[in-house]
């Protein structure tokens, strides 16, 4: 795969809007500003998704990540209280020695990891160049026979229809695993969430607990008794 | 001890200059205007890394969380540069790889969902959200 032209220019563009988006984030001192440095980070990956002809996950990443998880965590920041924060008294990162120490592990991780991709994709070119000419002319042609869409601007892929044959016919387990796997999600983030007055109305709470906690909170003896 | 660091770092300087001196800015930028699936692969990587630095690094637990969302993240850049990169090569599996990172997006949000629900459930019992604050697990 080697991109020419203005693919190779948006490359750049959204990779290093990534990689800022994604360093601003972990160092930006308001937790708002790194969620929406983060919200920038996954757009920007999301167009590199569609310069990898993935155009059905690139929608998936902006519907699921911006869409739900970001705000998600846009409520919780806002339901936190990080006032200190925000007006410098805290310290947002760990003791200096912690922060020096991972910070000279991940250079040498990257460092290593550089190294190690140029190397492996070198061996890697070798071993498939033959096997890329000789299919790349196939795809041309395929590419070629594509239905025009409503437009007649552009070409419909194929790459979503691939997408959701895979996913039923080879992945429909754990498809399913998944859906399971949500569900058990929504269920234990509505039980982690309860406060103890919602965990007394449905009389989920040991007795002594809700009399110890009733100093701070009278009405919850109330509540007890009015049941 | 100067020659074992310069037999340790040959490698890295090899890789860079490959070319005599006068061609080397040419190499560059030669290559810089066509990326391959290396170039994605870097990418991948350096985003992971950001994101482990932002979980060793950082204290407050909801940035913590996005970085590891930045980890995920990256993962799924890497499954689909591959995956791109079979399709080249006309592997069978060729989608195998985006199949994959619907998964990766399932088990996030799922993560997400669920750490959150806890950070709320711990700031209402302990008031803070600095992880080396919340410490009741310790003996």
């Amino acid at each position: 795969m080697i991109l020419s032209g203005w693919e190779a220019v948006f490359f750049w563009v959204f990779s290093i809007a990534a990689i800022f988006a994604a360093l601003l984030t972990v160092m930006a001192r308001n937790t708002i500003h790194s969620a929406l440095f983060l919200i920038s980070s996954l757009v920007s990956v999301a167009a590199l998704f569609i310069i990898l002809q993935a155009e059905f996950l690139a929608g998936v990443q902006i519907l699921v990540y911006v869409g739900g998880v970001m705000v998600l965590f846009l409520f919780v920041i806002m339901l936190v209280n990080v006032g200190e924060e925000e007006r410098g008294q805290e310290e947002i990162f760990n003791r200096s020695r912690q922060v020096t120490t991972s910070v000279i592990f991940c250079g040498l991780l990257v460092a290593g990891l550089i190294y190690a991709l140029n190397v492996g994709y070198d061996g890697l070119q070798k071993r498939d160049a033959a096997t890329i000419a000789k299919t790349s002319a196939d795809r041309q042609t395929a590419d070629q026979n594509l239905n025009a869409s409503a437009t007649g601007a552009s070409k419909i892929t194929k790459g979503t229809e691939w997408v959701g044959n895979g996913l039923y016919r080879f992945g429909s387990l754990p498809f399913e695993v998944a859906s399971v796997l949500l569900l058990v999600a929504i269920i234990g983030s509505v039980m982690l969430a309860r406060t103890l007055k919602q965990e007394a109305a449905v009389d989920d709470v040991a007795p002594d607990v809700l009399e110890k906690q009733a100093i701070d909170d009278p009405e919850l003896l109330e509540m007890k008794a009015t049941e | 001890m100067h020659i074992f660091l310069l037999k340790l770092f040959t490698p890295f300087f090899s890789l860079l200059f490959q070319e005599p001196a006068q061609g080397r800015m040419a190499l560059v930028w030669e290559r810089a205007q066509h990326p391959d699936l290396s170039k994605f692969l870097i990418i991948g990587a350096l985003l992971f890394i950001i994101g482990v630095a932002g979980v060793l690094t950082r204290r407050n637990i909801i940035v913590i969380f996005m970085s590891i969302e930045l980890i995920l993240n990256a993962a799924n850049l890497n499954f689909l540069a591959m995956s791109r990169y079979l399709q080249e090569t006309g592997s069978v599996n060729a989608v195998a790889g985006q199949i994959f990172a619907v998964f990766v997006i399932v088990v996030a949000a799922a993560e997400a969902a669920i750490g959150l629900g806890i950070v709320i459930a711990l700031y209402r019992n302990k008031e803070t959200i600095w992880v080396d604050e919340i410490d009741i697990l310790k003996w």
